[in-house]
This record gives C-alpha cells, structure tokens and sequence, in this order.
C-alpha cells in the first residue's frame, strides 16, 4: 500500500476509543436483551418476590411453602444440554456447553435460571471471541475455554447444578458455580438463608481451616493456610458470605472453591463437606441440611 | 434445529459479533461523523437496528457487511439530520483537476478525506482502512463492483494518489 495511504490507515486505526463505548454498546444490547426477556415474561413478578425474600431474610422453608402457594418444579425437572457453543481453530477453541432446566410444567423458575445460564453461555463466548482478536493481534500463544455442568443432586426435594468453566492460556484455570434449588418451594437456596445469621461464616470456616490442617497432617496435601504460606495475603482465612456450595442427596453442606484459591492450582476445586453436628444450632431448620 | 432455536442462535452471533466489533463499529461511525457523542450515537442506533432486524439477516457469512452497511446508512442518516455534510469548496474542486507531477508538502490528506463526499470517502475507509475486498464494499454500499471500482479511482484522484503508486491488485485494475 501506498505510503501516504498506510498513514492515513494508521490514523484511522488510532481513533481515541471513548472509555463509554462499552457502556453504550453493552446497554444496547442488554436492553434490547431486557425487552425480548420481559416479552416473553421470564421475569415474573412472583419469581422476583421469591428472589428477594430468599435474600433479605431468614425465611424458613416451611413458611415458604406456606406464602406461596405455587406449583412444584415437579419431580420431573431434570437438568438438558440448552445450547453448545463450539469453535476451533488449531490455536483457539471453544467448548461451551450450556445447561437447562427441563420441567413437567412452565415454571418461572426455570424460566429465570435457564435465561441466566444462557446469558452466562453467551458472555463466556464473547468473552473467548474478544480474548481471541486480542491474542491474534499480539500474534501469539493458545486459548481453550470450555465450560459445561454436573447434576450433584437430583431427588425429590433437591436439584444441585454446578456450572463448570476451565480457562486454559498458557496455564488452566477451573471455577465452578452452583446453584441449589427447592423444588417444592420452588426457590434458589442461597447460603445466606440457610443460617439464622452471619455466624455461619466464622464458624464455617473454622471448621475448614481444621480439616485443612487434618488433611495436610494425615495426607500430606497442601493447602495455604497462615502457617503454611509466605504470603500472608494467600491463606484462607474466611468463605464468602455466598460462598459456592450445593447441598448432597443426603443433606449435608458442601462447600466449594474454585482452582488455586485455597490450595495450589493442582488440585483443582477444592471441596469440604461441613459436618452437620458443626452448624446444627446455626440452622433455621433442619429441613435441607440434617 | 427449530425456527426458535435458529433465531436465538443468530441473536446470540449476533450479539456476539457486535460486542467483538465495538470499536471497529465505532471507528467507522467516527470516520463520517467526526465527533465522539455522534459516533456513539450511531453504535448505538446501529446495534438497535441490528438486533430488531436480525431477520433480515440470511446468511451468517455476510454478518460483517450487513453489520457494516448498518453502521454506514445510520452515520449518512444522522449526517443528513443535522444538514452538516460540509459543501464542496474550491480547494476539493481543484483536486479533481488533472494531478500534477509533484505533491505539495503541506498536502493534508486527512483534511481532504474528511471533506470528501461520504459516497467516496466510504470506499476508501473500506477498502484500505477495513481491508473489505471490493465485493464486501460494493454489498455494504449496495452498489454494484464496477461502480464501487469507479468510486475508487476518483477517490484516490482526490487524495491525489495516483493508482501507479497504489499495490493495487489486478482485480482491481481492470
């Protein structure tokens, strides 16, 4: 190309970019996004309701089921494949599969989880295609991203999804998210309305923090506790009040955490199954976890 | 794959693409605007029309034309709205006039660009900017190959890049 031509290219190429482009380009799309999602009533005003109690208070699961009297999630809900996206090129792959939640009846629920799983789904897709052109431009190195689910617990009163993304650029990075739900109340259980307050963190971790120093003692595993790390900054020292957990078939608490935040990245997601004996007095009730 | 299905997975393309491009969406909005609040201006109508027009849209291997022509006939129409399309003065008359041998040093050609008429300075921005191939020019401007070709020339006239000069491919010289 001509001289004074590739100038004149490069001045192009080199328009300030305002920092309000992403606002107003992701605000476009979202509320294009709003308007189909209201169109088609997933945001229900009786799924918000139940959304914001399960946030605000301590509302135990009988008094749930005795304010709302909505239809069951139903014993036939199960956990479908929604949507995959996949893309491969010799140097950048995606691999995202999407879960959904499949019920007997319509449920606002599932209507309201599955628009989030695809919203999820399809921002872990942009995300790969913006981190791909970003990477082609730089010239070099390899990108994977997949991402899918696993079903913890199916039973008649419980569904535990966990949605898995591993990031793979140079090294790999697995991080897991859950979310535990009440068929018959047809509520998200949150970790928070599980206890009658804040104390569960302290006392959850506490507990955590022994089975830690257990498993390092008794198994030789490592994870970065104060006493174990040079860096002070790195040691566990408390969960998240919404820390990621699900609940097991037989109703106990697990709480999980994502590759290399509590151990090294070796071992991958860590898990601790918090003894019920531990949390007992914390309970609203022994409805879930027993 | 149902008819549902179908048209959330092109949303979903769709939007992806859209959030992948913002800023060669807003590059191009720019180049005819010339001022940041239009230019986000016409991203924003843009993907408004993108995404309520998506039907329109059959083959997902022209998404970057379809999405480009968007964003040229929103900027040409927010040009036309505010009536600020700049007349042709002397000075872009004389550039039609036959090229002389030599350049003159202070020869802006940015300047000249920017006062071009959007018509020509679209194939430019296009064609060496975007790198689109002169098919993908001539279908955002809905515009046939040989006139996009015709526009070409002229264009290059006016910024007084004579076409010897240019790596121009054979394609695009005949």
């Amino acid at each position: 190309m001509n001289r004074r031509l590739a100038e004149l290219k490069k001045k192009y190429e080199e328009t300030p970019i305002p920092e309000e482009l992403d606002n107003v380009v992701m605000n476009a799309v979202r509320n294009r996004k709003q308007h189909v999602l209201r169109s088609r009533r997933l945001l229900a005003a009786a799924a918000a309701v139940i959304l914001g109690f399960g946030l605000s208070v301590n509302i135990s699961p009988a008094l749930a089921r005795a304010l709302y009297d909505v239809p069951v999630i139903g014993r036939l809900a199960r956990v479908i494949t929604l949507r995959e996206y996949r893309f491969e090129t010799e140097k950048y792959r995606a691999d995202i599969v999407v879960p959904g939640i499949e019920s007997s009846e319509a449920t606002e629920l599932a209507d309201r989880l599955n628009a989030k799983y695809l919203e999820e789904g399809r921002e872990l897709y942009a995300k790969f295609m913006a981190e791909m052109e970003e990477m082609k431009q730089t010239g070099d190195g390899h990108l994977a991203v997949s991402s899918g689910y696993i079903v913890k617990t199916d039973n008649e009163q419980i569904l535990s999804v966990g949605r898995w993304v591993v990031t793979a650029m140079g090294s790999a990075s697995e991080e897991i998210r859950y979310d535990t739900i009440d068929k018959q109340n047809q509520l998200v259980i949150t970790l928070p309305m599980l206890f009658k307050d804040d104390d569960y963190i302290d006392i959850i971790s506490e507990n955590i923090k022994a089975q830690m120093r257990e498993q390092m003692a008794e198994e030789g595993k490592t994870y970065w506790l104060p006493e174990t790390t040079d860096y002070s900054d790195w040691a566990f020292d408390t969960i998240a009040p919404d820390q990621a957990f699900y609940i097991t078939d037989d109703g106990k608490l697990v709480i999980s955490f994502d590759e290399a935040v509590v151990a090294p990245a070796y071992m991958g997601v860590v898990e601790f199954t918090i003894p019920t004996e531990v949390i007992a007095d914390e309970l609203v009730s022994d409805e879930y976890i027993h | 794959m149902t008819e549902m299905n179908k048209r959330r997975l092109q949303e979903e393309t769709l939007v992806a693409f859209l959030i992948e491009n913002r800023e060669r969406l807003y590059r191009l909005a720019f180049s005819y605007v010339k001022n940041q609040d239009d230019a986000l201006d016409v991203v924003q109508q843009s993907i408004y029309k993108a995404l309520s027009a998506r039907a329109a849209l059959v083959q997902p291997e022209s998404l970057r034309s379809w999405v480009f022509r968007i964003v040229v006939t929103t900027a040409y129409d927010l040009l036309r709205q505010k009536r600020r399309l700049q007349p042709v003065g002397d000075e872009i008359l004389q550039l039609h006039q036959p090229v002389g041998e030599d350049v003159p040093a202070d020869f802006d050609l940015e300047r000249v660009l920017d006062s071009m008429d959007p018509k020509y300075k679209s194939v430019i921005v296009l064609r060496y900017f975007e790198d689109l191939k002169i098919e993908e020019v001539a279908e955002v401007l809905q515009e046939n190959v040989n006139t996009v070709k015709t526009r070409l020339y002229k264009a290059l006239a006016m910024l007084r890049l004579q076409k010897d000069e240019l790596a121009l491919t054979e394609e695009e010289r005949s």
